[in-house]
């Protein structure tokens, strides 16, 4: 027996060693976690135009950050807006203002496009035109002319048909907007509302960057609310500093609060400090281990691994709970014999089923099951191997609250007592629980992992809608050899775009071809320009009687029109092309790409339409970051399902190895549990997404051990309590997370307190009526 | 005698005083409906041509001013606060709504405003000089912002209790003169 505990010891030691070292060399590589969602994409459905056109798309995004004034008084916002214009201009944490306009600009602006008037085309005109539709052309050319209204200048000689003017008339900016007295204002809004634009100069996710910012805009924003002005925000900025400000609030209540209640129930329950410190030995052990190891193999730990991996903490609490209140009635030298079987296929079970999830071919989830695996392996030698050293010495001292659970315990009716009654009960549960999973919906969406409470994703919605803004998710990439191919792509697809819009399945798409054509099309352009003016423009002077002098001269001025081109190179140099440059992805000698935004949230139908065309044409690709995000999700949500399906497979059959036909009162609670939960949730939810799968692991995983640690003890009091305590302690721990905003805390947090209540509830009924043996 | 002469002088000043908003809605009346005709002047500075048309116009306040050009050419024009509409006939020419282009917001707006008298509107876009005699008035409408003196400089509009003329402006030396008659 001593040279048995020697060896134990030298083992134990080896094995803390092995930790510390893994941990400074974990240390040394530099822990570095990833919050990015796109590294847990498998990595071959990247595409590079695609990341480019997506990452320019992102930065540009998150580095803005619309302010939206409004009151009743009109003068009052429009006081308010460059009061606070000029305050922000003056911060360096600032790049740009964007809050008036700039007339000379705009004039100057116009006179650049002025020489390209017959190869850019407004596409109505265009259209006549292609119609053959000269006279009405005409007609309406005279109606101008003699209307009250002037719609853009009047140049007879160098624009008899106003064609420049329908085109700059119709141009519209990306935004909702109207400048009203050089102010940007909303158009359509129920009380006047003025925009202001801010560029970041850094990313929205800096602390600092956060902090003076928005404590400056939020004084600005009390002082406007007295008088009655209100100022709403859209950007990235806003969600990075509440989702921080979320998260420190959130593990400050729900984390302190259910610690707290833990470190309690533990004094209470032992009445003493020492098995509590050995819990938190374990668990920190487990969860030092596990971090090391992942970023051994991995490099970055991404932060959904921590979330997720942690519920790790949970399962590993059994392992040194079990010990602890075992070792209240057994010896040092007996106790191990006696647990071990329990154990190891505790662990076993767990272990699998958390290692399943690293055969799906997602970075993610091998990152998880890797986390997970090294963690429960880590806590579970731990106990193994320290804790009967540590507790050498300890003398028995049976706990009082294992004889008041068992007597609660010994209430619960059995099923074996009353199989009609109970059996019937739970058939009829089951029954109810299937009918509501048959109308399940899986929800996959990916915006259960914004993080956003409701309030601030409602304004952000009310902001972008107000303003009409294009979404920064889901788009078209043109990919060519050249520039002037992907602009003759472009113009290939506005037939069906226009369709799409026309049909009211697509608010509005932008496309770069409709502010700078394809030379191809702008040589059509001037060629049916000059059929007008060959059939027209004698006519058209005759009737306001000019002379043919006029004629001479206009003809002369269409010819040097003509001549010139708007190049992508001319363009570039153009005032106005900055509000439309980000349409352009890259101009290189391997390969040009533009995009094509849509503007507000396309319909599933246009969705559909756009996908075939993609599918069709290896030059056009579309690109829903919201819907590919989704599907991954949904993805990951399938194959967790498979793999977890098959780990408890072969759980059972070990299992039923050991116990044969015993086997059902360890696996009946726990599979009961899960549908009983899963059924709830979609009565609760609206569906069941991957978040609920995962925290069900953990509620599976501590239910098997359960099952497993009772039969091994054949229903001892102290195991009863040993698990009670660790489904205690989990749903004190995770449990709690159903109070948080976060959705996806939220959704783990129900699962895992609707699975381990129900559990707790299931497992005494399904126990062996024993003969009582008080240990 | 000499302080007749100085008093004789004085008077245009002292009766043509300066105008006001508040007081040109206290001289003009806007009625609920107004009808009659009009003749248009466009001036073209750099041909040194003038197009010359005519026709009837009628507006109810708030909804819509019908604008129908007889000569040269055949026209209806229809003004909404928010849209401007072509017609030749039955066919529908242009449609253009404001909600969706700013431009045509502003323009259709002022010229609403203009037509019907609409004079604190017409506050918060123009500054006014001008003057009044009596039932007469003369009044200059010089823009605050610049987006309008994209297509108006300089507005001038004369009247008595009702507006009998406008003169639009242009920046290249254009200019749009409206003369109302028959008002009823």
């Amino acid at each position: 027996m001593n040279k048995q505990f020697k060896i134990l010891k030298s083992l134990a030691i080896i094995w803390l060693l092995f930790v510390v070292v893994i941990s400074i060399l974990a240390m040394q590589r530099g822990t570095g976690f990833d919050s990015s969602i796109m590294t847990l994409l498998p990595k071959s459905q990247q595409n590079s135009n695609v990341q480019n056109a997506t990452q320019q798309m992102t930065e540009r995004f998150s580095k803005r950050l619309l302010l939206l004034l409004s009151a009743e008084d009109e003068h009052d916002v429009r006081q308010a807006v460059a009061e606070l214009a000029t305050r922000l201009a003056t911060m360096p944490e600032v790049a740009e203002v964007t809050w008036q306009v700039n007339v000379d600009e705009l004039t100057q602006s116009q006179q650049q496009s002025f020489p390209y008037r017959f190869a850019v085309l407004d596409p109505t005109v265009r259209a006549q035109l292609l119609n053959k539709d000269f006279e009405e052309i005409k007609t309406q050319a005279l109606l101008n002319l003699y209307s009250p209204i002037n719609m853009g200048q009047t140049k007879l000689i160098e624009d008899p048909f106003g064609l420049f003017s329908v085109l700059s008339l119709n141009r519209k900016n990306d935004l909702n907007i109207q400048v009203s007295h050089t102010l940007l204002k909303v158009t359509n809004s129920q009380q006047p509302s003025y925009l202001i634009l801010l560029t970041l100069a850094d990313d929205p996710f800096s602390p600092a960057l956060q902090n003076s910012l928005l404590t400056v805009i939020t004084s600005y924003q009390e002082q406007f609310n007295n008088k009655g002005i209100d100022l709403t925000m859209s950007g990235m900025l806003l969600h990075a500093a509440v989702g921080a400000e979320q998260a420190k609030q959130e593990i400050t209540t729900i984390g302190l609060g259910s610690l707290l209640g833990i470190i309690i129930m533990i004094l209470l329950v032992f009445r003493q400090l020492k098995p509590l410190l050995l819990m938190l030995f374990a668990i920190s052990i487990g969860c030092i281990s596990a971090t090391a190891v992942t970023i051994m193999v991995f490099e970055r730990v991404h932060l959904i691994t921590l979330a997720f991996g942690a519920g790790l903490v949970g399962v590993s609490v059994d392992y040194a709970l079990h010990f602890l209140c075992e070792r209240r009635v057994r010896t040092a030298d007996t106790i191990m014999s006696k647990i071990m079987p329990g154990l190891i296929l505790g662990l076993f079970s767990s272990v699998l089923a958390y290692a399943a999830q690293g055969f799906a071919p997602f970075p993610g989830l091998q990152q998880m099951a890797v986390f997970s695996v090294v963690g429960l392996s880590s806590a579970w030698l731990t106990v193994v191997l320290w804790f009967p050293l540590i507790t050498s010495n300890d003398q028995l001292s049976p706990l009082i609250m294992a004889s008041k659970l068992d007597l609660l315990r010994q209430k619960m009716p059995r099923l074996e007592k009353h199989p009609i009654m109970i059996g019937g009960l739970l058939l009829l549960l089951v029954f109810l629980a299937v009918n509501s999973l048959s109308k399940n919906s899986n929800i996959d969406d990916i915006r259960l992992l914004q993080t956003s409470p409701a309030h601030l994703l409602e304004q952000e919605k009310a902001v972008q809608q107000q303003l009409a803004a294009s979404s920064s998710s889901q788009f078209m990439l043109i990919q060519a050899k050249t520039m002037e191919q992907c602009l003759q792509k472009e113009e290939q697809l506005h037939p069906l775009f226009n369709k799409l819009v026309a049909t009211g399945l697509m608010g509005g798409y932008q496309s770069l071809s409709a502010v700078l054509p394809s030379l191809q099309r702008q040589t059509e352009n001037q060629h049916l320009v000059t059929q007008l003016y060959e059939h027209k423009l004698e006519n058209f002077y005759d009737e306001i009687n000019l002379p043919q002098s006029v004629l001479l001269d206009a003809q002369t001025q269409m010819k040097l029109a003509t001549s010139q081109m708007l190049t992508p190179q001319i363009w570039q140099q153009q005032l106005g092309h900055t509000m439309w440059q980000d349409l352009m992805v890259s101009d290189h000698q391997q390969g040009a790409a533009t995009l094509i935004r849509f503007k507000g949230e396309l319909t599933q139908d246009a969705k559909q339409q756009l996908q075939v065309l993609s599918d069709n044409d290896n030059e056009v690709l579309f690109v829903d970051q919201v819907q590919a995000l989704s599907d991954l999700l949904g993805n990951y949500r399938s194959e967790v399902i498979n793999w977890v399906m098959l780990a408890y497979l072969i759980v059972f059959l070990v299992l039923f190895m050991r116990y044969k036909r015993q086997v059902w009162r360890i696996v009946l609670p726990p599979l009961l549990a899960s549908i009983f939960t899963l059924a709830v949730l979609v009565q609760l939810e609206q569906g069941i997404n991957l978040f609920h799968l995962m925290a069900l692991i953990l509620v599976l995983g501590i239910g098997l051990d359960m099952g497993i640690f009772l039969t091994e003890t054949r229903d001892a009091a102290h195991t009863w309590l040993a698990v009670s305590l660790s489904a205690y302690t989990s749903l004190l721990a995770f449990g709690l997370l159903a109070w948080s905003d976060t959705p996806v805390l939220h959704h783990f947090g129900l699962t895992v307190l609707l699975g381990l209540s129900f559990i707790w509830l299931l497992v005494p009924l399904m126990r062996k009526e024993q003969t009582r043996r008080y240990e | 005698m000499r302080y007749l002469l100085i008093f004789i002088l004085c008077l245009p000043f002292s009766v043509y005083a300066e105008l006001s908003f508040k007081q040109l809605e206290a001289i003009s009346t806007t009625p609920e409906k107004l009808q009659g005709s009009f003749k248009q002047e466009k001036y073209l500075s750099h041909l040194e041509v003038s197009l010359n048309s005519s026709g009837t116009f009628s507006y109810q306040r708030g909804l819509a001013i019908h604008w129908y050009t007889l000569e040269p050419i055949q026209n209806e024009l229809i003004m909404t606060e928010n849209s401007i509409i072509n017609r030749q006939g039955d066919k529908e020419l242009v449609n253009l709504d404001g909600r969706s282009n700013p431009a045509i917001a502003l323009l259709s707006e002022i010229f609403f405003a203009v037509l019907t008298a609409q004079w604190q509107q017409l506050a918060s876009h123009f500054e006014l000089s001008g003057e009044e005699n009596g039932k007469q008035w003369r009044a200059e409408l010089i823009p605050k912002d610049k987006m309008i003196n994209q297509f108006a400089d300089k507005i001038v509009l004369r009247g008595d209790s009702l507006l009998r003329e406008i003169v639009l402006y242009e920046s290249n030396g254009d200019h749009t003169t409206i003369h109302f008659d028959d008002l009823q």
